[in-house]
């Protein structure tokens, strides 16, 4: 599979079986998450339009959408500068060829970490703190590949301790 | 405030309590371990901590910050010249000549001019903040909105500027951080922004937790990359060895000068420990007779750096109390543990409490001169903190995070708010964008919504008025020089190449 028209940009083919991480090069991805916010500050700017003043107060200095569509206006202008910049062949930025991630390790390891953190404040609000504290631990030592018996019950053991710390000598409840 | 007798012994008193004590050295270990750790810096310490100091008064709490980031950017060296894995950004450009001294079995000398420098830049930066900082809150007295505004300008403009490679990146994430700050409800008139229905919001995104998120939760996604690799050192080269006098006597030069660049360089906001050590470690060896011999191992190469970023500490509070401008990242978090406690960094805070400034500048000495100790101790134990897998890192620093935003207030979306943060810190990190200017847009939007609406209203549409202020334009002027001294001095330097 191979397409691709954006100069620099290298479309590589996927495979489930394992990730590429060549595909994400810094130009695509940059080009990427400058469209999305482009299109999240046109949305919020859009928003910002209903904006309604409270009574009295409705007529006092500036509107209040004043401020969050300068910003956004702002922020729009900066990220077309930053498209523009990963278009063109020559930039200086010079990560261009770069990727985002050095290898597929690296990528699945940060970005299951990532979703261990998502699962542990889920399963904390569902299910209460300890359960979650008993498997956050283990989950992010299954998430980054590590086998040694002796640092899962470490990081037990650190998060018994942490427990004490905020329960017992902070007077903190945990639910 | 200079001769308030009474504001003193009242600071006195309370750095003397116990609680108080305990909290000043706890600081330091707590401070000491995490910059030794590498990969964690005085930011992500200081974020950390940060929870626990809502059921601490305001002198104990800002101690322990204190603490924390004085020790944590000292506890960079340690690494740096163990195992030449910089703990901090500040130890990078200790990590030439301390590791190369350290791989040469010098290590214990190499340790002891770290820590030498380190407490000498850290003092010399403390006695210019206790001089600097009243003069200048007296003259800030002056601000108004307008003054307010291009102070707060100029501030997020540096950091933009000094804050990776490219400014269109920086400024996107500066007014990131500046649009983040307008949701909850409009101070000024009550109206409801982007609170998506939700009460939570009503009082914007909370500070803490997106500040925790910013920095540790984000690390700790990029730590876990790196969860298998392995740090090997010669653990018998960790005995500290102090230089003696005359040592030092033959280096009061770059001991001074690096102390007075550090401090100078945290004044100015964004510039950071790092970019004072670097600068005073160019100095030094611009400045030396064997200028050729830096980078080999000699012990100018690491009392240059490492007097310099400590000094950088004293110097950011410097903007950070008097005008509410943080000077670095780890300003902003100690900034917003001012606003935990209910108080207004800027002028007021010397008038209104005179002996909370005095508590910190009398403890950020004792600090320095306790680090001597705790330092020599805690090198002893560096080579057990080193070799902690970052596999026990990563689940430790998330649920130190998760519990501690927690606790802030028993709130769920507190910790939502801290994992929304940390992606968000997370995927720009990884897309080359730095962090620095999202949270210092942040932590000024606020102070920059309300100074810009209260100047465009005074101004009544006019555009000289606005700009009717002496002060203001000469703050604009300082940033204009700041802004355009690179590319003029870039073409100056490429004129006199060819």
């Amino acid at each position: 599979m191979s397409c691709g028209t954006i100069p620099g940009v290298a479309i590589i083919p996927v495979s489930w079986s394992g990730l590429r991480t060549d595909m994400l090069t810094q130009r695509l991805s940059n080009i990427v998450f400058a469209l999305v916010i482009v299109a999240a500050a046109v949305w919020f700017a859009i928003e910002a339009q209903g904006f309604k003043a409270a009574g009295l107060l409705a007529s006092s200095g500036l509107p209040s959408k004043f401020f969050p569509q300068l910003t956004l206006g702002f922020i729009i202008l900066c990220a077309i500068v930053v498209i523009a910049l990963y278009g063109t062949k020559k930039y200086a930025g010079s990560d261009v060829a770069s990727t985002v991630y050095k290898n597929a390790t690296e990528a699945r390891q940060g970005l299951a970490v990532l979703a261990v953190a998502v699962a542990s404040y889920i399963i904390w609000s569902k299910f209460g703190f300890i359960i979650m504290a008993v498997l956050m631990g283990p989950l992010c030592l299954v998430a980054m590949g590590i086998r040694s018996p002796k640092i899962y019950i470490v990081v037990l053991l650190l998060t018994g301790f942490v427990y004490v710390v905020f329960t017992q000598l902070l007077n903190i409840r945990l639910v | 405030m200079l001769a308030n007798t009474e504001a003193l012994f009242q600071a006195v008193t309370q750095l003397s309590q116990p609680i108080t004590l305990l909290l000043l050295v706890l600081g330091i270990v707590i401070g000491l371990i995490i910059g030794i750790l590498p990969g964690l810096g005085p930011p992500i310490a200081i974020a950390l901590a940060l929870p626990f100091t809502f059921y601490l008064d305001p002198v104990p709490s800002i101690i322990l910050l204190l603490g924390i980031y004085s020790a944590a950017i000292y506890g960079g060296s340690i690494s740096a010249i163990a195992v030449g894995i910089p703990g901090t950004g500040a130890a990078i450009a200790t990590v030439q000549d301390g590791h190369k001294m350290f791989s040469a079995g010098r290590g214990g000398e190499a340790l002891g001019f770290s820590l030498t420098g380190s407490i000498f830049g850290g003092l010399v930066s403390v006695v210019c903040l206790a001089f600097i900082a009243p003069l200048l809150a007296e003259f800030a007295v002056r601000f108004g909105p307008r003054e307010n505004l291009a102070i707060s300008v100029f501030g997020l403009m540096v950091v933009v500027r000094v804050a990776g490679q490219s400014l269109s990146k920086g400024l996107l994430m500066g007014a990131l951080g500046l649009f983040l700050t307008t949701w909850g409800l409009d101070e000024l008139n009550g109206t409801e922004r982007y609170t998506f229905g939700s009460y939570h919001l009503y009082e914007g995104l909370p500070l803490v937790p997106f500040l925790v998120g910013l920095f540790a939760m984000s690390e700790v996604f990029i730590s876990a990359e790196r969860a298998h690799h392995k740090i090997q050192f010669n653990q018998s080269s960790l005995k500290v060895k102090l230089p003696g006098w005359s040592t030092l006597m033959k280096m009061k030069d770059v001991l001074l000068r690096s102390s007075l660049i550090g401090t100078v360089i945290g004044i100015i906001p964004g510039e950071g420990a790092a970019v004072g050590a670097f600068f005073a470690y160019s100095e030094a060896k611009r400045r030396s007779k064997k200028p050729e011999a830096f980078g080999t191992g000699i012990p100018e190469g690491i009392v240059a750096p490492e007097t310099a970023n400590n000094a950088t500490v004293g110097g950011a509070l410097v903007p950070t109390l008097t005008l509410g401008v943080p000077g670095s990242p780890a300003a902003a978090v100690l900034l917003g543990a001012l606003i935990i406690q209910g108080l207004s960094p800027g002028t007021q805070l010397f008038v209104e409490h005179p002996d909370l400034m005095y508590a910190i500048f009398i403890g950020l000495f004792a600090i320095n001169i306790l680090m001597i100790f705790i330092g020599l101790v805690a090198i002893r134990f560096a080579a057990r903190l080193i070799m902690v897998p970052t596999s026990v890192i990563v689940p430790t620093v998330m649920l130190l995070s998760f519990v501690g935003v927690y606790s802030v207030s028993n709130s769920f979306f507190n910790v939502g708010v801290m994992l929304g943060a940390g992606i968000l810190g997370y995927v720009v990190r990884k897309l080359g964008y730095s962090i620095a200017p999202l949270s210092i847009g942040f932590v000024l939007g606020p102070i920059l919504e309300n100074s810009l609406r209260q100047s465009l209203t005074l101004a009544d549409g006019s555009v000289q008025e606005f700009f009717n202020t002496p002060i203001g334009l000469t703050i604009y002027a300082a940033l204009a020089l700041t802004i355009l001294w690179g590319p003029v001095s870039g073409r100056f330097k490429r004129r006199q190449i060819s």
